[in-house]
């Protein structure tokens, strides 16, 4: 057995192999440097279950939806392949950030690893362009007017933005070649680029090696000190380690810890829920994939001069300021101890991130028709012509934007803290035409044109009178 | 023997290029072609006679989608008809002018309202609210033998 091991070895190269990548020496790291074999697993995991579910995927526009459906509940375990996928997918974009963010806090960009760095910086943008594509080929409400999106903003990028959108869909209408195009970026196009650029940055990391312990400690001025302090701490016995198995085992910890949450999810979460097939007549309130909601927040609370321009510049921008970091930051220190400054920035960053994910989990800015007229507080009964009242409140949509004591949509002021409690007159007044600058509409032109009378006013006035009054938040 | 050194690495160097530019210079022109294509010119759809839009209300309706190659759900785009006279007819597109999701009217405050990041019009497509810098789209229109059309190519090819 073991002549036929030696000779399998010496024909396939398996030694000159071993020896490079398996056998080395390198310097200890600490357990947040597995981030980089968390996001090899995670990208293996999703390339898997990738391949897997190309097989039953059908990417024309007729049939997409259908197969996705097909894939979740006719194939063999079908959902749990389809549940990996998606829980890969968003915990890698969140690993991604993580990895970007300690990279910054270590230094990890520092001669002589601006190349590594720069290689990593094309990856995120391909991987976050992974990670939108993808959900795009459930053709499903949600999915397709993500792309829309996506076409929208491209159309607010001056002079070329209708050429760029013709090419990006296909043609001159959200149609059949969209799908087609964006199928092919996200298995084909973007793989090809992606995936040797992971080699790359992979070669790039073993070349240099990852930020030392001395490193960390003392402050390095140039490459060729770093390549002596490199040298000494990873032939040293407890600077350095071999990689196989002691680094491989350390890295590969938290990997499988990370692993072990995304499979946890896809087991008692299971997959994203499919939507209503594609289609641009019904009624719908399509929001983007978890992963993105911190974007999302941000875009609802620009001022309308600067939105447009922020959706093109936004990436733009944070593609140039990632490039030149390493040109920009050339101070000695590494290790996250020795830089308190970005250790601030980053932690305002990632706390601004989770605040703007759960504004958009909230979405107090939506306003949206609700049939339902706001509930009466417990104990409380409402005469005749103020339930009247509270029945015209949703008829009118005042409910569309307004809550009371805390109930339905948060988009205008909560009729329960009004401040000093408003007599009638003062509540019919703003009603029929509300101060300049309120988004509220002038229902003045409802009485002008008939379609809301004079006494159904007073029964809504009548209401809001008396809602006032009611205890707040239930 | 130099010269001929040089000769041979500029044959390396070019006929590389050659080689390369012969499939990757057509497979591009074609990868971009749609951009270089333009729009198509039917852009005149109809919505429906202009009689059976009640005046004063915005209601929905669906304008048929002239490409015979549209799947089957995407072959009608909903949109919204606004007859604010006799004479006077606006056709809104649901594109929010903020990023496109999809508005809805709510009949009851006779307002737009997108459900993404709070954008909000009032029937007359003004922005009341939320990032959106301009009004709402509204298509060119024309009545034709008592049909009101909408010329679809009035509006950016993402409508």
């Amino acid at each position: 057995m073991g002549r036929w091991r030696e000779w399998a070895a010496d024909r396939f190269g398996w030694k000159p192999l071993a020896d490079t990548v398996l056998h080395r020496r390198v310097a200890s790291g600490a357990w947040y440097f597995g981030d980089g074999a968390t996001l090899a697993l995670l990208l293996g995991v999703l390339v898997a279950t990738g391949a897997a579910m190309s097989l039953t995927y059908s990417p024309g526009p007729e049939t997409a939806h259908e197969s996705v459906s097909r894939l979740t509940h006719d194939v063999i375990l079908g959902w749990f392949v389809r549940a990996l996928h998606y829980w890969a997918a968003g915990v890698m974009v969140v690993m991604l950030f993580f990895h970007l963010f300690r990279e910054i806090l270590v230094g990890g960009y520092k001669a002589p690893r601006e190349g590594t760095w720069l290689v990593g910086v094309v990856m995120l943008f391909l991987v976050l362009a992974m990670s939108f594509t993808g959900y795009v080929l459930r053709w499903d409400e949600r999915g397709f007017y993500a792309a829309r999106v996506a076409m929208h903003t491209v159309h607010n990028v001056p002079v070329i933005g209708e050429r760029l959108v013709l090419f990006l869909q296909g043609g001159d209408e959200a149609g059949p070649y969209m799908l087609t195009r964006f199928y092919a970026a996200h298995v084909i196009l973007v793989p090809l680029f992606l995936l040797p650029l992971v080699g790359y940055h992979l070669y790039l990391v073993m070349l240099h090696g990852i930020t030392s312990p001395t490193e960390r400690r003392q402050p390095v001025a140039t490459a060729e000190e770093q390549r002596r302090i490199y040298e000494a701490d990873k032939n040293s016995p407890d600077r350095g380690a071999t990689f196989y198995p002691a680094t491989m085992l350390q890295s590969g910890a938290m990997a499988a810890v990370v692993f072990a949450g995304v499979v946890a999810l896809a087991v008692f979460v299971g997959p994203r829920d499919i939507e209503t097939e594609a289609n641009l007549v019904q009624r719908s309130l399509p929001a983007e994939e978890w992963w993105f909601w911190w974007y999302s927040a941000l875009i609802a609370l620009l001022p309308p001069w600067l939105a447009p321009a922020f959706v093109v510049l936004f990436p733009i921008l944070a593609f140039v300021a990632l490039v030149l970091l390493p040109f920009l930051d050339r101070t000695p220190h590494r290790g996250i101890r020795n830089r308190p400054v970005w250790c601030v920035i980053v932690t305002a960053c990632v706390v601004a991130m989770l605040w703007l994910t759960d504004l958009r989990r909230r979405s107090p800015w939506t306003g949206w028709p609700d049939p339902e007229p706001p509930p009466v507080p417990a104990g409380v009964e409402l005469a005749p012509d103020v339930e009247r009242g509270r029945q015209l409140f949703a008829r009118f949509g005042c409910n569309s934007c307004h809550p009371v004591a805390g109930h339905g949509r948060q988009v205008g002021v909560d009729l329960t803290a009004l401040g000093s409690p408003r007599a009638r007159d003062e509540i019919r007044d703003y009603v029929l035409r509300p101060p300049e600058g309120v988004a509220m509409p002038a229902y003045q032109d409802q009485i002008d044109s008939g379609r809301m009378s004079r006494e159904e006013l007073e029964l809504i006035v009548g209401f809001v009178h008396v809602a006032q009054t009611f205890p707040r938040n239930q | 023997m130099e010269r001929r050194a040089l000769l041979s690495q500029w044959l390396v160097t070019g006929g590389s290029l050659a080689l390369a530019g012969i499939s990757a210079v057509p497979s591009f022109i074609a990868a971009i072609s749609p951009a270089l294509r333009g729009r198509s010119d039917h852009g005149w759809q109809p919505l429906g006679r202009l009689d059976d839009f009640p005046e004063g209300a915005v209601v929905r309706a669906e304008v048929e989608v002239p490409r015979p190659d549209a799947s089957r759900a995407l072959r009608e785009k909903g949109v919204y008809v606004w007859r604010a006279s006799p004479d006077e007819t606006v056709v809104y597109s649901r594109n929010c002018t903020d990023l496109s999701c999809p508005v809805t009217f709510d009949e009851g405050s006779e307002c737009f309202f997108c459900p993404c990041h709070g954008g909000i019009f009032a029937r007359n497509g003004e922005r009341l609210a939320g990032p959106p810098n301009r009004p709402l789209d509204r298509y060119a229109t024309r009545v034709k033998d008592g049909v009101l059309e909408i010329d679809l190519n009035s509006l950016p090819a993402f409508t």
